[in-house]
């Protein structure tokens, strides 16, 4: 290292002075008092930012929901989800990996796994399209129409596991092409109107997705897991996988895309988790 | 965090101030030890550390990292939750607790089963802690305190000699020996340097673990800097542990060195000034 390099890392003697001890006193006076009435307004302010729940359980009673609490939070995750946004890249791929990186993949299905009598008579309907009018497709021809792609992604739940497996199915895009989205169309409402909650009752689920996400090339529509057609366990006869969001945008056995100019209702959303979910 | 018997004493000088001819007043001699940005993120980590580490051990529940084979009895999986199991049974008084595998998540944590909202209060504080650290290096470079804080040749011997002061120091006060304290020359002794350089290195690895794990696909070359996904995971989780392990002996260290030492993260300023007469490393 040569002699300046050295002299601009060294340590240097720290700024020193001379002052009043009254002033020193005063000074310190001043400086702690404010800490403390800091630290008040943290505890205060950092506190009735918990959750209702976590205040409840430590004995505080009464609501702690000060106006602003609602909008800071809310606020951190539509920061977050413009983030999330700004760092989408269409032409980024995922990675993809062999077989032999396979994980298992466990059923996540929120409430009850739906009964299969559904499946001989599924069909998907898309709506929203430019043409005005509703179409509904089978899964034949799903497969005969469409070109069949395989894919080995790894799928990311927001409870913080992850599972590699392999999927085939047709691209979202292409179905795109094939049936475009009227002009003005921003966003599709992907919907099972199969799925149930934990007591078995139907419980219509429902997610936004952006047509950014919808186009991106490795969002696909999947029919296939591992070879075999999708079980009822994973969203039998069609599924979303898109590997740039979430898991729970990935819906299962999906019945309804419709395309809209606003951003339509998120299932999870509405139960205070993000909206826009990329990862 | 410094603790030296040898400079306990305030260095004072005598001087006559102007407007009182005649009259001696003690004046101090005073340092200027950490710069008001540095003071600043110093305490606001405080409450962000606090907040993400409840939030993070609230969304660990969701999926823990460490787990065994289902209990054919319980159905449990959950190590963290074996061991609020172990502590109910075993800790005087919380033999009657109302739910033993929640007791780590209900002591450590948000609570169980509050993912939404603690993914919510992870993000504000993560945002926050970043913006902070962003604050904390404008203050090093502002206060020139960054140049404390570099690792040098000298500090593997020096954080020899400092490790043998703080094993003996127990022994000698029993026996009533005197135990002097290693001199240095510098602001920090070689451990405390090797703390507060960790320590934000550690904020900078749990930031990008962080990222990594959040935004796995937009970042993948950062996830596979990590040795993947769920390794990454792991990491991060281990990172907060690395603050929980610091904030012991550095508040213990504290409370032992005195008020100077407090005062000096307050006020900024420190009457310990030999210690500040440093002449190159």
């Amino acid at each position: 290292m040569n002699k300046r390099a050295r002299d601009f890392l060294r340590e240097q003697l720290l700024p020193q002075f001379e002052v009043d001890p009254q002033m020193l006193r005063r000074r310190t006076r001043r400086d702690v008092l404010l800490f403390g009435a800091g630290a008040v307004a943290a505890l205060a302010g950092g506190g009735s930012l918990l959750p209702q729940d976590t205040l409840t359980r430590l004995g505080l009673r009464g609501k702690m929901n000060p106006p602003m609490k609602e909008w800071l939070l809310n606020r951190a995750l539509r920061i977050d989800d413009d983030v999330a946004e700004a760092l989408y890249s269409g032409n980024r791929m995922v990675p993809v990996y062999t077989k032999s990186q396979i994980t298992p993949i466990k059923n996540n299905y929120n409430g009850a796994t739906p009964d299969p009598g559904y499946v001989p008579g599924w069909h998907l309907t898309l709506d929203g399209l430019a043409s005005g009018e509703s179409v509904a497709l089978d899964i034949p021809s799903l497969i005969t129409r469409f070109s069949i792609l395989e894919q080995i992604t790894r799928l990311v739940c927001v409870e913080g596991w992850s599972a590699i497996a392999w999927w085939a199915g047709l691209r979202f895009d292409d179905l795109l092409c094939a049936y475009p989205p009227a002009s003005q169309a921003k966003w599709v409402r992907v919907e099972s109107s199969v799925n149930l909650d934990a007591s078995g009752n139907p419980d219509p689920y429902y997610v936004s997705i952006d047509l950014a996400t919808a186009r991106h090339p490795q969002t696909l529509l999947a029919t296939h897991l591992s070879g075999q057609p999708l079980t009822v366990e994973h969203g039998a006869p069609l599924r979303l996988l898109a590997p740039v969001k979430l898991g729970l945008k990935n819906v299962k056995a999906i019945t309804r895309l419709t395309y809209v100019s606003e951003e339509p209702r998120d299932y999870w959303a509405e139960r205070g988790y993000s909206r826009y979910d990329g990862i | 965090m410094s603790d030296s018997a040898t400079s306990r004493k305030e260095a004072i000088s005598t001087s006559t101030p102007s407007g009182q001819p005649g009259v001696l007043v003690a004046a101090v001699r005073v340092a200027k030890r950490h710069h008001l940005l540095v003071r600043w993120s110093h305490w606001l980590n405080v409450p962000i550390l606090l907040g993400l580490s409840l939030s993070g051990i609230s969304i660990y529940w969701a999926s823990p990292i460490y787990q065994h084979k289902p209990d054919p009895l319980t159905g449990n999986f959950d190590v963290a939750a074996d061991i609020g199991i172990w502590i109910c049974a075993h800790v005087p008084g919380l033999q009657h607790y109302s739910s033993p595998p929640d007791w780590i998540y209900n002591h450590l944590s948000l609570g169980p089963g509050m993912l939404a909202s603690a993914l919510r209060l992870h993000w504000l504080c993560a945002y926050a802690f970043m913006l902070n650290g962003a604050v904390y290096l404008a203050g090093l470079v502002a206060g020139g305190g960054w140049r404390g804080l570099l690792p040098r040749r000298t500090d593997v011997l020096d954080a020899f000699r400092m490790f043998r002061y703080y094993i003996g120091l127990p022994l000698a006060k029993l026996a009533r020996r005197a135990w002097p304290h290693p001199v240095f020359s510098t602001k920090y002794n070689a451990l405390q340097r090797a703390a507060y350089f960790s320590v934000p290195m550690a904020g900078l690895f749990s930031v990008a673990t962080g990222w990594a794990i959040h935004k796995p696909m937009q970042f993948h070359s950062l996830v596979a800097i990590f040795g993947g996904f769920d390794t990454a995971r792991v990491w991060h989780f281990w990172f907060m542990w690395v603050f929980m392990l610091f904030v012991i002996p550095h508040v213990v260290l504290v409370f032992a060195d005195g008020w100077d030492t407090f005062r000096g993260m307050i006020v900024g300023w420190s009457a310990r000034v030999k210690r500040s007469e440093v002449h190159g490393s």
